[in-house]
């Protein structure tokens, strides 16, 4: 009797236990996917200077490439990185649509509608503002604008801001950039001349 | 087996396997909390931690995930990026309306379709002991001790945050309230090559600015966000920053006040403030235009039509209401 009533017993608990777990748990986060598949193959990048230049993923890949450390901070603080990043270097993408002088500009943008503009200066990267990665202040090392297409050795994902993204980038490991000019999704650069 | 013994079996065998079950919901459930996404504009962020320590407590099985932007950028995660976003609190009003009052392709409905007003806020001067002249400067002086040659200032990006923005309007508001035009360009318009001017064209004085914002000298700095030129102030490397009030309270700084003619705090002074406009150096965003004209400091908290939590999250837009109310450190004050 005893061991039918524990057995029951047991039964019982067994069934609460599973009952328990599976519906007084709220609903799993239901982020939903909101990037597209990572499909890359009907994207461009248009430069426009004083010639117009129009590459797929593939002829930009097949560029000379430069690799560097990379680490954002976002306007509130938030640190992005640090990344190894791999891509081609601005500048060698503007030489052929006509190059940039003093006085001129780089303006480059994305599909979402965000465009970030860089003067002469900071195309050949300087003037930008860097920190440790304690978000102090340092002097500048030597930088470079890159249009990054590898992160940390592994294909740019669309939710990084693939194919194609800005980044800021040292030899030097640890150096943080301001987040705001590392534009994702590049699909278009000007040069606008001054 | 005695009766009493029988029933000590069985009461500790359910003891055990509640607690086991416990302990086994209890690690399921932590994975499975339901997370709600706040984003706030970044002079939020310090009441926003308050918010969602208390709305934690009040919703055990809800983690409330706070990542703050600018107030463009907080809700272009929502209209142009499409992230799932629970609540979105920015702080101008007026952009609501401009960016999500308008239909979303991907449900045919608009982004919101309302949002309340909650807090309102004052741009001052903030500063530290070792702030030069700190000892000196008075809500009467400031423009005269700021203009000094060797007192470095800082604003952050009007390209990026709208304290930037709201920073040159405050200049260029004291060159009306001060009737001394030579106030804008020493505070700010000076320090940049060629120099900014700020025409007034129908009674509205508009400054146009470059499209890269780097001042030509030390004087005057310029770092993307509030965060940063706080921190340059703190280190000593500017003496003084246009601030929010709650922001500068937040940060335990010293500050002055302003006169409400020029501070972007009083509704009655709306018209006044009206009479000034930052022109930003290019469409950052194409979603929304350059210009930017002075009006009152309103914060405000709506909840996308997308959000994937909408109870949830209309609770916790009402408890912000709701602490908004009561205020405290660091949050910008509440409406009358």
């Amino acid at each position: 009797m005893i061991r039918a009533i524990a057995g029951i017993c047991a039964m019982l608990v067994l069934f609460c236990c599973c009952a328990g777990c599976t519906s007084t748990a709220p609903a799993a986060s239901t982020q939903p996917a909101t990037s597209p598949v990572d499909d890359f193959s009907s994207w461009n990048l248009t430069v426009n200077g004083t010639t117009r230049q129009v590459y797929s993923l593939d002829q930009i890949r097949a560029l000379p490439s430069t690799t560097g450390n990379g680490f954002a901070v976002s306007t509130v603080g938030i640190k992005y990185g640090p990344y190894t990043c791999t891509g081609v270097l601005l500048t060698d993408l503007l030489a052929p649509a006509g190059g940039i002088s003093p006085g001129d500009q780089a303006w480059i943008s994305a599909p979402d509608g965000y465009l970030w503009v860089f003067d002469y200066e900071q195309v050949q990267g300087k003037g930008f503002i860097t920190f440790n990665e304690d978000l102090k202040e340092i002097t500048s090392p030597p930088l470079r604008i890159l249009l990054m297409y590898e992160q940390d050795g592994k294909p740019l994902t669309y939710d990084d801001g693939g194919p194609l993204r800005v980044a800021i980038i040292s030899d030097e490991k640890g150096v943080v950039t301001e987040g705001s000019a590392w534009v994702k999704w590049v699909d278009k650069i000007e040069i606008k001349k001054k | 087996m005695t009766a009493p013994r029988t029933i000590w079996i069985l009461v500790s065998f359910f003891l055990i396997a509640l607690l086991c079950s416990t302990t086994g919901c209890s690690s399921g459930v932590q994975q499975q909390k339901t997370v709600l996404r706040v984003v706030p504009a970044g002079s939020l962020l310090q009441p926003f931690d308050e918010v969602e320590k208390a709305f934690e407590v009040q919703h055990p099985d809800v983690d409330v995930q706070v990542e703050g932007h600018g107030s463009i950028q907080a809700i272009r995660q929502v209209t142009d990026l499409h992230r799932p976003v629970d609540v979105v609190a920015v702080a101008d009003a007026s952009l609501i309306p401009d960016l999500m009052f308008r239909t979303d392709p991907t449900t045919g409905t608009n982004f919101t379709d309302d949002y309340t007003p909650f807090a309102t806020n004052a741009m001052v001067i903030a500063f530290t002991n070792t702030s030069k002249y700190a000892d000196e400067i008075t809500s009467a002086n400031w423009y005269q001790v700021l203009s000094r040659t060797d007192v470095r200032v800082g604003i952050s990006n009007p390209m990026l945050d709208a304290a930037g923005y709201r920073s040159i309007m405050v200049a260029l508001l004291a060159d009306r309230y001060y009737k001394n035009t030579t106030l804008f360009p020493m505070l700010i318009g000076s320090h940049f090559a060629p120099p900014l001017s700020a025409p007034v064209t129908g009674g509205i004085a508009t400054v146009t600015l470059p499209e890269v914002l780097r001042p030509s000298d030390e004087k005057l700095v310029i770092r993307d966000g509030s965060i940063f030129v706080l921190s340059h102030l703190e280190a000593g490397g500017i003496d003084y920053a246009f601030e929010y009030r709650s922001v500068a309270q937040g940060h335990n700084l010293r500050w002055i006040n302003l006169p409400q003619a020029i501070d972007l705090s009083s509704p009655e002074c709306a018209d006044e403030y009206g009479k000034v406009r930052v022109i930003l150096g290019f469409q950052r965003f194409s979603a929304i235009g350059q210009e930017r004209t002075g009006q009152p400091i309103v914060y405000a908290v709506t909840v996308p039509n997308t959000a994937p939590n909408r109870q949830l999250a209309q609770e916790f837009a009402d408890l912000v209401i709701e602490k908004a109310k009561i205020g405290g450190k660091g949050w910008p004050a509440p409406l009358n």
